[in-house]
């Protein structure tokens, strides 16, 4: 069941053409890849789904993004709630320079607690507390931090401020995450334990990652999407799309032979 | 000459440029503190100037000076932090990046080198008489935090830079909004250099003489009870001094009033330099 869809997606930076006409629609509880060479608009791509070229002077976006029936490119739409509803962890992680408890914290801290009713109310301090436990559990970082929740976010090692990034954007209770990159500043067996989270994060969570690692394509994957200079190419179950490309230019990709 | 002469003679050179710098710093603030300490006295920061026989104010203390100096820094700062700091945030946040935001940047940096006294002249038609202010406290404050207000925007802009963009977008991927992230991210993290700029710009106010001969400064005002009343300040009784004919005493006071002058202005930046320390160590990224 598709969660998001896009249609006739266009963006411009001045007069670089940077997405082309992309039309795909992401399946609700998937994860799905975005792979390509560097420079082809996966950042770009990603960054429409919430609304983060918003902040680029000269960006301009055309088309429809449709998330949970509504088109976040509306006219009335304030992207901060749109933000509010779907998470991003970034290439590099970016803790705040505050305490562990302070990151996670931050989001329900400024836009309250949602209520069953779906108003929010300005959370308790126990609450906070329950809800940074639950983040930081959900992205498998409780028990390496359960005892210096005090301490800096820095004083993590790169791996586990990462995961701190994610449980910090799991904090605002978002239906989508996505990810760029998520793993390409880290080494092996913190980026094994970043996959193991995101195939983890899928039973409850619309999971869009972009990546340039084949591999971690293939490994984490339901769908992936091929894109070459702001063109979508290929779009289609991992499995397909690894084993039998349609394109060529995907082919050339995937085998190496370009990239 | 081969490449290593050639290298040790610039480097002798660097030293001697060194050298230079180094000694005139000594040899001012140390002429300043030998002369001017032996005036210092209980009696010289709690009484007010008086004449002598000759109608010279040489006598007394620099109480009202003194008084008159804490008075417009406390004022400037009251008045240029917010604007200053607000101001900036505000155009590098909404229009940074923008043509509108690089132009009015170009302006502020300009502004920055317009001389005192051009501020001055503004401050005494407008301000003065134009709205009205009158030779006073107020006009004097506001023509010097106007006089200040590019160095707190250049230097809050460059501390507000320094703050990495990707803290920025963390922020504002969690559906912060702009104001938000100002105030919970980019001002806390940007505090210590911030703070650079707003001493500095203090420092400058406190030491200035020519706006404020021109906005409201006047001999032997009384301590000022209201915005409207006009002062005393120490860079102009400083100036008062050197015009007097009678040089052994007047110089002396002066001495000793710049002495105070330099203490501020280095107690100010300690003050900085603590608060400055204890931002670094909260926000370290
Ligand atoms: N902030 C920006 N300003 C101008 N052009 C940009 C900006 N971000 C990306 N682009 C351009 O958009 C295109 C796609 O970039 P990007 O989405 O970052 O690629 P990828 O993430 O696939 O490496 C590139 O041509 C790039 O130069
Ligand atoms: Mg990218």
């Amino acid at each position: 069941m598709p969660i998001i869809e896009i249609k006739d997606l266009n963006v411009h930076f001045g007069e670089n053409h940077a997405l082309k006409n992309v039309t795909m629609s992401l399946d609700k509880n998937q994860i799905t890849a975005i792979i390509g060479p560097s420079g082809c608009g996966k950042s770009t791509y990603i960054r429409c789904i919430n609304r983060m070229n918003d902040l680029i002077p000269g960006c301009k976006v055309e088309g429809e993004i449709v998330v949970d029936g509504s088109n976040i490119y509306a006219k009335d739409v304030d992207p901060v709630d749109i933000r509010k509803k779907i998470g991003m962890v970034f290439q590099k992680p970016n803790p705040f320079p505050k305490s562990i408890f302070e990151n996670v914290a931050y989001a329900p801290k400024i836009h309250g607690l949602v209520q069953k009713d779906g108003k929010s109310k300005k959370a308790t301090k126990n609450e906070l507390e329950e809800t940074v436990e639950w983040s930081l559990r959900r992205a498998a970082l409780w028990e390496e931090v359960k005892d210096r929740l005090g301490k800096s976010a820095y004083t993590l090692s790169g791996g586990q401020q990462q995961r701190l990034c994610i449980a910090r954007a799991l904090a605002i209770k978002p239906e989508i995450i996505l990810f760029d990159e998520p793993c390409s500043a880290l080494d092996p067996i913190a980026t094994a334990k970043i996959e193991d989270l995101l195939i983890d994060l899928k039973k409850d969570y619309t999971v869009v990652i972009v990546t340039h690692n084949m591999q971690q394509a293939a490994r984490v994957s339901d769908k992936t999407a091929y894109f070459y200079i702001g063109e979508l190419i290929e779009y289609g179950i991992t499995e397909q799309i690894f084993e039998k490309p349609t394109k060529e230019l995907t082919e050339k990709y995937i085998t190496g032979r370009m990239g | 000459m081969n490449r290593r002469n050639r290298e040790a003679m610039f480097f002798n050179l660097f030293r001697v440029c060194a050298l230079i710098v180094v000694l005139a710093l000594v040899v001012i603030l140390g002429y300043v503190l030998i002369n001017g300490i032996g005036k210092w006295s209980i009696d010289f920061f709690t009484q007010d100037p008086r004449p002598n026989v000759h109608g010279a104010l040489v006598e007394g203390g620099i109480l009202g000076p003194l008084v008159g100096t804490i008075y417009l820094m406390l004022l400037v700062m009251v008045i240029a932090i917010p604007v200053g700091v607000l101001g900036s945030v505000f155009l590098q946040e909404y229009f940074g990046g923008t043509r509108i935001g690089r132009i009015w940047w170009m302006v502020v940096n300009n502004l920055a080198g317009v001389p005192s006294i051009v501020w001055g002249l503004l401050g005494v038609a407008l301000l003065v008489y134009y709205l009205n202010f009158g030779l006073s406290l107020i006009a004097a404050a506001v023509t010097l935090s106007l006089l200040v207000l590019p160095l707190i925007m250049v230097a809050t802009k460059e501390a507000v830079e320094a703050v990495p963009s990707s803290l920025r977008e963390a922020s504002i991927a969690l559906g912060a909004t702009k104001w938000q992230t100002v105030r919970h991210h980019i001002l806390p993290y940007s505090t210590s250099g911030i703070l650079t700029g707003i001493i500095l710009s203090i420092s400058r106010a406190g030491g200035e003489t020519a706006p404020i001969l021109l906005t409201g400064v006047a001999v032997n005002a009384s301590i000022p009870g209201a915005l409207g009343d006009q002062f005393q300040a120490l860079p102009y009784y400083i100036y008062l001094m050197t015009q007097t004919t009678d040089r052994t005493q007047a110089y002396a006071m002066a001495y000793g009033a710049s002495l105070v002058l330099i203490a501020l202005i280095v107690g100010l930046n300690l003050v900085a330099i603590i608060m400055r320390n204890r931002y670094r160590e909260k926000y370290r990224w």
